[in-house]
C-alpha cells in the first residue's frame, strides 16, 4: 500500500496541483496572524479552523489528480480496500505537511508570543493544545475532501458543492448557539476550548466527537466507493 | 470464475446494461467477448476485473491476481514509463529488485526500452497501449482481461498479444478479451461470449475438424535425430523440418505454448494447410481463419526447411517440429489432401 501512497503523493506534487491549496493556506494564515501576537493555544485554535477548508480542498485535489482509469487499475492490482486506504493515507500525509507548516508559520512571522501571562498556560501546553486542535481537524477535513472527490460525486460541480456545503456547515453548525453542533466536526468547539483552556473532560469529549464524526464520514466514503470506482 | 445472475446498470433509474448474465470461465480457458460498440463489452470485462460491482447477482471465484488492460490507457500522469511501471509493480506486490526485473523484462519484450525516460503524456497511442499491457503482465496474472488490446498497436506489436495470452493460459490462468475487429481469429480455442441487448450468450469454442493438425516441437539429442525422425514417420507423423537451434524461432514460442496452431511451413505440402490457411495459395498472415484451429500465425510461416536427416549442425540438440492431428492418431489425411476449403467450417475473415 505504501507504493500506492507514494505514487499518489508524487502525482499530487509533480503536477503542481499542491501549489494552489498551499498558497491559499499561507494567505489565510497571513491574514490570521497579521493582527499581532497572540497566545499559542488561542492562535492555533483559530488556525485549525482556518486550515480546515484548506485541508479538505487539498484532499479533494489529491484524490482527483489521478485519472479515473488509473484509479481502477490500482484497484485491480492492489484490491479495493487498499486502493481506498492508500488514497486517504496519502491525503493524511499531505495534510500533515500542511499542518506542520501551519504550526511553524506563526513563529516565523511573529504571530504568537512565547511570553506566559500570569495565570496563563505554559508555552508547551499552548503548543500541545495547538497540535491537538490541528490533528483533530485533519481527519475530519480528509473525510470531507474524500466525500467531495470525483470518485464519489462523479462530477466536478457536485464535488465543489459538497466541499462548500461541508465547510460552511462546519462553521455555521459549530457556532456556540447551534442546536445541532454534533452534525459537524468539532472544529469551532475545539477553537473555543483551546482559547479558554479546556478541562480534561472537555478534551476527551471533543476528541471522541472528532473521531466519531471522522469515522462516520469515512465509513460513508467507503460505502459510496463500493459502487463508485 | 463464475457470474451468477449478474445484472448491472450505472444509475438507479438507468437502463440495464447487463441482464441476468450467468457465465463461467475456468483456469486455462479463454473467452472472447464480441458485440457492437456500446453493447456492454467493457462493462462485462470490468465486472470480471472487480472494477464494477454487479447491481444484482454476483461474480465469484475471481482469481487472486488480475491483470486488466483498459481500452484506453490513462496517459495523463506525471510519470516516465519506467517510473510508472516500477510503481505499478510495487503496487502489485512485487519487491524492489523483483519489480525492477519485471519492468526490465516487459519493457524489453514489448519494445518499450527506449521509452523508459519518456513521460506518459508524450507517448503515442500504440506505445501507451503497450505500457498498459506491460502493467498488467508485471505480475503474472491468474486472470488477464484485455479490452480491445489491439487498438492502436502496429502490426508487429499486434503479434505480441496472442503470445501473452498463450503464456497466461499455459500457466493455468484465464483470459478474457474483447474484440470487434476480428483479431481474435488468432485465438481459435477461445469460447465466444456474444453481448447484445443486455444479454450475454456463451458459445463453446468450436471443435477442431477431425483432420486438423497441430505442430509439436520436440528437442532431440543430435546423435539420435535420424532415428527419432524415422520413428516419428513410422508412427504416421509428419516431420516438417529439423533445425539445429533448440530455441524456437522468434514469434513462435507463445503460439506453441498456447497450443495454437501455426501456419504452414514454406515448401512443405498440405500437411499443415488444414483450416484453409493457405487455401488461397498465398498463406498471407493478414487472412485468418475464424474459429478454426489452423489459423496462421504471422512470423511462424516461411521458416526455411532444413533437409530432414541431414547433419544437425554443431548444436548439442536439434528441434523437430512434428505435425499431428489435434485428437487421435494421425489419419490418412496426413501429409496431403488435408486442407479444408476456405468456405469450410473455419470460414475466413479479412481484417
Amino acid at each position: 500500500m505504501s507504493a500506492l501512497v507514494r505514487m499518489r503523493l508524487a502525482g499530487f506534487l509533480r503536477t503542481g496541483r499542491a501549489v494552489a491549496p498551499l498558497l491559499a493556506g499561507l494567505l489565510a494564515l497571513g491574514v490570521l496572524y497579521g493582527g499581532g501576537r497572540a497566545q499559542p493555544g488561542e492562535a492555533y485554535g483559530v488556525s485549525a479552523v482556518v486550515l480546515f477548508p484548506v485541508l479538505a480542498w487539498q484532499t479533494k485535489i489529491l484524490l482527483d489528480v489521478e485519472p479515473d482509469v488509473q484509479r481502477r487499475l490500482a484497484l485491480v492490482l492492489a484490491g479495493a480496500a487498499r486502493e481506498r486506504a492508500a488514497g486517504l493515507l496519502a491525503a493524511v500525509v499531505a495534510g500533515l505537511g500542511t499542518v506542520a507548516a501551519g504550526l511553524v508559520y506563526p513563529w516565523l512571522v511573529g504571530g504568537v508570543t512565547s511570553q506566559v501571562t500570569p495565570g496563563g498556560r505554559s508555552l508547551a501546553a499552548g503548543v500541545a493544545l495547538g497540535v491537538w486542535a490541528h490533528l483533530l481537524a485533519l481527519p475530519a477535513a480528509v473525510a470531507l475532501g474524500a466525500l467531495a472527490s470525483r470518485a464519489v460525486t462523479g462530477s466536478a460541480g457536485y464535488g465543489v458543492a459538497v466541499l462548500a456545503l461541508g465547510v460552511v456547515g462546519t462553521l455555521v453548525l459549530g457556532l456556540s448557539d447551534s442546536v445541532i453542533p454534533w452534525l459537524a466536526p468539532p472544529v469551532m468547539s475545539t477553537a473555543r476550548a483551546a482559547a479558554a483552556g479546556p478541562s480534561g473532560g472537555t478534551l476527551a469529549l471533543l476528541s471522541g466527537w472528532g473521531v466519531a464524526w471522522s469515522a462516520t464520514a469515512l465509513a460513508a466514503y467507503a460505502w459510496r466507493r463500493r459502487v463508485r470506482v | 470464475m463464475r457470474w451468477e445472475g449478474v445484472w448491472l446498470r450505472y444509475h438507479r433509474r438507468g437502463p440495464w446494461v447487463l441482464r441476468e448474465a450467468s457465465l463461467r470461465l475456468d483456469p486455462g480457458e479463454a473467452a472472447v467477448v464480441l458485440g457492437r460498440n456500446g453493447v456492454g463489452k467493457s462493462t462485462l470485462l470490468q465486472l470480471a476485473a472487480g472494477v464494477l460491482r454487479p447491481t444484482r447477482g454476483r461474480v465469484v471465484d475471481r482469481p487472486r491476481h488480475v491483470g486488466w488492460v483498459p481500452e484506453r490507457f490513462p496517459v495523463d500522469q506525471p510519470f516516465t514509463v519506467r517510473r510508472y511501471l516500477a510503481g505499478m509493480a510495487r503496487v502489485a506486490g512485487l519487491g524492489g529488485s523483483e519489480a525492477d526485473l519485471a519492468v526490465d523484462r516487459w519493457t524489453e519484450r514489448l519494445g518499450l526500452t527506449r521509452f523508459h525516460g519518456v513521460r506518459l503524456p508524450e507517448l503515442s497511442k500504440g506505445t501507451a497501449q503497450k505500457v498498459g499491457l506491460a502493467q498488467a503482465m508485471l505480475r503474472r496474472p491468474d486472470l488477464l482481461i484485455l479490452d480491445e488490446p489491439w487498438e492502436g498497436l502496429d502490426a508487429a506489436a499486434r503479434e505480441l498479444v496472442p503470445g501473452l495470452i498463450g503464456e497466461v493460459l499455459a500457466s493455468g490462468g484465464s483470459v478474457l478479451v474483447s474484440d470487434h475487429r476480428g483479431e481474435t481469429a488468432r485465438l481459435p480455442g477461445a469460447a465466444r461470449w456474444a453481448v447484445a441487448d443486455g444479454t450475454v450468450t456463451a458459445q463453446a469454442s468450436a471443435a477442431p475438424p477431425a483432420d486438423a493438425l497441430v505442430v509439436v516441437e520436440v528437442a532431440v539429442s543430435a546423435t539420435r535425430v535420424a532415428g527419432t525422425v524415422a520413428r516419428l514417420r513410422a508412427d504416421g507423423h509428419h516431420v516438417l523440418r529439423v533445425r539445429s537451434d533448440a530455441a524456437p524461432p522468434v514469434g513462435t514460442p507463445a503460439a506453441l505454448v498456447a497450443g495454437e496452431l501455426v501456419a504452414p511451413v514454406a515448401g512443405e505440402p498440405a500437411a499443415l494447410v488444414a483450416g484453409g490457411a493457405s487455401a488461397s495459395g498465398t498463406g498471407e498472415p493478414g487472412a485468418a481463419a475464424v474459429g478454426g484451429p489452423a489459423a496462421p500465425v504471422a512470423g511462424a510461416s516461411a521458416v526455411p526447411v532444413a533437409p530432414i536427416g541431414g547433419p544437425p549442425g554443431p548444436a548439442d540438440g536439434a528441434a523437430v517440429p512434428v505435425a499431428l492431428p489435434i485428437s487421435g492418431p494421425p489419419g490418412p489425411a496426413d501429409g496431403a489432401g488435408g486442407g479444408v476449403p476456405a468456405s469450410g467450417p473455419a470460414g475466413r475473415v479479412s481484417r
